[in-house]
């Protein structure tokens, strides 16, 4: 490998479209996602770098560790969870820049998905609270909950057809070479109601209202969240901004790929419009609309309604 | 070396577990002799096995050893043979490493109790069945084995006899796994009865061609002996009671290598000896056993208070993944089952060694008497949550590698096959691993996080004794999770061509050209290439992980330190309880997971009553599975 290799691979790993990037553009998002929010409210709403800023506040925070907490996991978990989320973005391809898409495929992603859930859950549990314990029992339950809809998605996604006949396929980059000749798979009706359940699973995944059960503010004192502060609560509320790009990404990668004009950049910016669109539809609207959920209506609804369109799909696609 | 040498290896390595039983015996109560002899009897096995890797695993040997050099005369075999393939040796392994770990594990974790002598006599009598078993080319000599074995275990289940609970399980282990003791062996007596041989290369010969009805009733016999033997559904509740009850060390070698070698014997039985597993019947039988299996063990172990019989349903439901990934019969669906088997036995021996460590600093294992460990045990917390990682598949553990690839061959029979049927076997996986995953956060909350109950406040780490065997476990899991490919080529997929072509086994046997003349409607039963339809390398993950984890470490620690290091009891780093006066209220065991259990709570609460613990009603679900098995194999092969 030589030297203009590892820069390449540097700049894609720290900066575009890893860590730095990430961030900026996760923040970005949740900043657009709270000012449409409050607008649809009728509310004026805080400025779109307001998660920034709050981030950068609680970085300058005391940490305080409680006295009963694990400390090494407990202090361990959020940075844990942080670096596997910017590692899930470099493996999914995002418009036709795709940085390591041969690292891992959907299920591959679908696993590395639950690791920053799983951080959450046990640095909460680490933490010594009843209120965290409730919160990472909450928490699990909704990973139960859209897991099952998201891997039939994903079935559903990996078999296609081309006129050579059906293949099958867990590879993004396959997904997004098979968009790019046949146009992309929003369009393709059989696999319609296969997208309006990712566009549910996208928000029980990222834990945004009103799926977000394991930190229900009002309830339980946002879950696993409620004995953290300083550093790793901005970490974890990054993550949480992170993780609506890489499942909005994700849903563009699965759904909207392909969709090339010939110039990198501008894909990669249409692209990005498009996981703004998919934030907009799949978790803003709801967030606006809708109260929280209990935590077994949110199981029954997604083992019943969300797994039913996406095992339509499945059946679609097999069938039709 | 040469093949004169090695071809001794297989029966000294079963022999030495042997001959150390009694060895032991003989050094009454002198501790440290009775514990090298011991610990030489379990690790002269794995050196030998491990010497065979050379010749049998890379250069394709297959070693056939005649006892008393009773050699087979004019096509017959008469005397019993120790036949070493690439198969029997990848399950060889399995054993010995097993064993070792385990076996120095329990030098600590048996001192506080009594009878330590006959412990380790009965330890390497099960070891050796065990070894027995795999390494035998000799189906009656299997069954011998299979009985040894079955005391020993029994034996050790009741170890403990001042628990109520190890006796109880002992005897219905003893009365339940006497069922599939008996249908082996009336399965072997039939084969015997048409094959007039015992040996299991010239039965493979011989069979196929030969599929009376009778051999069909053998078949079923043989497929519910040895199903009776991994435990699988509705075999299950004995698994359970046993693994709780036995000694944690025991439980090792019954989750990881016990039911293995019921694995083993349904590949000799469907793939070998009968060569049933073309037949889509057969397929989908595995199939179907391996998934309720696997979901029904992994509900109930949702459902349980006690870490070890959570442990113990969660090894079934593992196994259901093996048994569905065997009976795809495609060549990756084996090679996902058997890597799936090798790591089974090292995640799960590392869970239950943990368990074996919460038990001997605490005396307990139920899980509402736990919590808040992770302050007391730091080193047994991070061994658990590899294990815990590791089972529930989280990358890049060991586990995630064989799920992900017993994913993609339930996905590409579908493809194959385009049936939707192998597509939701694909689901089913899937939402049993997350329920995997969900009872380990279950048991990790509940055991090691969370307040520390006042009572466990005298727990410590266990000895170092105890901790290397663990961390040589947690190794194994973290290297067959980031080296799959050395993995692969130079255990899983040499196992994995024995499996495809058997010729060789029944020639090296039974001498050349003779399979080709009497096994003459031969086809292999599968196509022999590896292909994976999806994309995963955990190397390229963990230096990625490494990158950005550095990145992010690094920003935060160029900002100002703002910790508060005084970690004092006052009220600044008590936990919050909305203002209240602090109380211990630790929400853990069975209050986790309400909205899961509240809309399940119809079948959950079947399966709670109609596991009803009772002999009785276990031995009627085995002779009724059995009549279903027999039933079905006479309908559709």
């Amino acid at each position: 490998m030589e030297f203009t290799d590892i820069l390449i691979y540097a700049v894609y790993i720290l900066i575009f479209p890893g860590a730095l990037f990430t961030c900026l553009f996760g923040l970005w998002l949740a900043g657009v996602d709270r000012k449409v929010v409050a607008r649809m409210q009728k509310r004026k709403g805080p400025p779109i770098s307001q998660p920034a800023w709050d981030f950068l506040k609680l970085c300058g925070k005391e940490t305080v560790i409680p006295a009963h907490a694990a400390r090494g996991v407990y202090l361990a978990a959020p940075y844990i969870g942080l670096a596997s989320l910017i590692v899930t973005v470099l493996f999914i391809p995002l418009g036709g820049l795709q940085a390591f898409s041969t690292g891992a495929d959907t299920v591959v992603i679908l696993y590395l998905l639950t690791i920053p859930t799983l951080a959450m859950i046990f640095g909460g549990s680490a933490s010594g609270s009843p209120f965290a314990g409730v919160g990472a029992s909450r928490t699990m339950v909704s990973i139960m909950a859209y897991e099952l809809p998201f891997i039939l998605v994903i079935l559903a996604v990996g078999k296609g057809m081309t006129p050579d006949g059906y293949y099958f396929t867990f590879s993004l980059e396959q997904i997004t070479n098979v968009q790019s000749v046949f146009g992309p798979n929003i369009f393709d009706w059989r696999l319609l109601p296969a997208a309006v359940a990712m566009l549910l699973v996208i928000p029980c995944e990222v834990g945004q209202h009103p799926f977000d059960v394991g930190e229900a503010e009002t309830e339980i004192c946002e879950g696993p969240l409620v004995e953290y502060s300083g550093k790793p609560l901005a970490v974890f509320k990054l993550s949480h901004a992170i993780k609506m790009f890489v499942m909005t990404a994700l849903f563009c990668a699965l759904f909207l790929g392909g969709i090339t004009t010939g110039m990198l950049w501008l894909d990669v910016v249409l692209a990005l419009c498009f996981c703004t669109a998919v934030t907009l539809v799949s978790m803003t609207l709801l967030n606006a609309i809708s109260a929280r959920w209990r935590v077994e209506q949110l199981f029954k609804f997604f083992w019943t309604v969300v797994s039913g369109l996406a095992l339509a799909s499945l059946l679609l696609v097999w069938f039709c | 070396m040469t093949y004169d040498v090695y071809m001794h290896f297989p029966v000294i390595a079963i022999m030495t577990f042997f001959v150390g039983a009694f060895i032991v015996t003989l050094c009454g109560s002198k501790e440290k002799i009775r514990n090298v002899v011991a610990g030489l009897a379990v690790l002269i096995p794995l050196t030998l096995l491990a010497l065979l890797i050379k010749p049998v695993m890379v250069d394709g040997e297959i070693i056939v050893y005649w006892m008393g050099n009773w050699e087979p005369v004019e096509g017959y075999a008469i005397g019993i043979a120790i036949e070493v393939d690439a198969l029997s040796l990848f399950f060889g392994l399995l054993v010995a490493i097993a064993v070792a770990l385990s076996g120095f594990y329990s030098f600590q974790y048996i001192r506080q109790d009594d009878a330590r002598g006959s412990y380790f006599t009965l330890y390497l009598m099960l070891s050796g069945g065990v070894m027995g078993i795999v390494l035998s080319g000799d189906l009656f000599n299997i069954y011998v084995m299979l009985e040894v074995m079955t005391f020993a275990a029994v034996g050790l289940t009741a170890f403990r006899t001042w628990n109520p609970n190890a006796r109880e399980a002992a005897f219905k282990y003893l009365t339940v796994g006497s069922v599939g003791s008996t249908c082996a062996l009336l399965g072997i007596a039939l084969v015997y009865a048409q094959c007039h041989t015992l040996n299991l290369a010239q039965i493979s010969a011989i069979l196929p061609d030969n599929m009376t009805p009778t051999m069909v009733l053998a078949f079923a016999l043989l497929f519910a002996g040895f199903g009776c033997k991994s435990f699988m559904f509705p075999f299950h509740p004995l698994a359970a009671d046993a693994h709780g009850a036995a000694p944690s060390s025991v439980s090792v070698l019954i989750s990881g290598v016990f039911t293995k070698t019921g694995v083993y014997g349904i590949i000799r039985v469907c793939y070998f000896l009968f060569r049933t597993m073309g037949n889509e019947a057969v397929q989908v039988l595995l199939i179907v056993i391996g998934c309720i299996s696997m979901f029904v063990c992994v509900t109930m172990a949702l459902n349980q208070h006690d870490f070890k019989r959570l442990l113990a349903f969660h090894s079934i439901s593992q196994i259901g993944y093996i048994l569905t990934s065997l009976g795809l019969c495609t060549a990756l669906g084996v090679a996902g089952g058997l890597y799936h088997a090798i790591n089974h036995t090292l995640f799960k021996g590392l869970l239950f060694l943990t368990a074996g460590s919460v038990l001997y600093a605490t005396g307990t294992t139920y899980l509402e008497k736990l919590g808040g460990l992770a302050r007391k045990m730091p080193k047994t917390t991070i061994l658990f949550l590899v294990g815990a990682f590791s089972i529930s598949g989280i990358p890049p553990f060991n586990g995630f590698y064989s799920k992900w690839m017993i994913y993609q061959a339930t996905f590409e029979k579908s493809a194959e096959t385009g049936n939707i049927f192998y597509a939701l076997v694909t689901v089913v996986c899937v939402v049993t691993s997350v329920m995997t995953l969900a009872s380990f956060v279950k048991v990790g909350h509940s055991v090691f996080f969370g307040q520390l109950r006042p009572e466990l406040e005298g727990a410590k780490d266990p000895p170092l004794g105890m901790r290397v065997p663990m961390w040589i476990m947690a190794a194994l899991c973290a290297f067959s999770g980031l080296f799959p490919n050395i993995m692969l080529d130079y255990v899983i997929v040499p196992a994995v061509n024995a499996v495809y072509n058997v010729i060789p086994y029944i020639d090296t046997a039974m001498g050349a050209d003779y399979a080709a003349t009497h096994l003459t409607s031969y086809m292999p039963l599968m196509n022999g290439q590896l292909s994976v339809i999806g994309a995963w390398s955990p190397l390229s993950w963990l230096l990625l992980f490494a990158i950005a984890l550095a990145a992010v470490l690094l920003v935060s620690l160029l900002g100002r330190s703002n910790r508060s290091v005084t970690c004092v009891e006052d009220s600044k780093h008590a936990v919050f309880f909305g203002g209240e006066q602090a109380e211990y209220s630790h929400a853990a065991g069975g209050d986790l997971f309400w909205g899961f259990k509240h809309n399940l709570r119809h079948y959950l609460g079947y399966m709670s009553r109609v596991h009803t613990g009772v002999t009785n009603d276990y031995m009627v679900w085995a002779l009724t599975a059995l009549a279903v098995i027999i039933a079905y194999c006479f309908a559709f092969i």
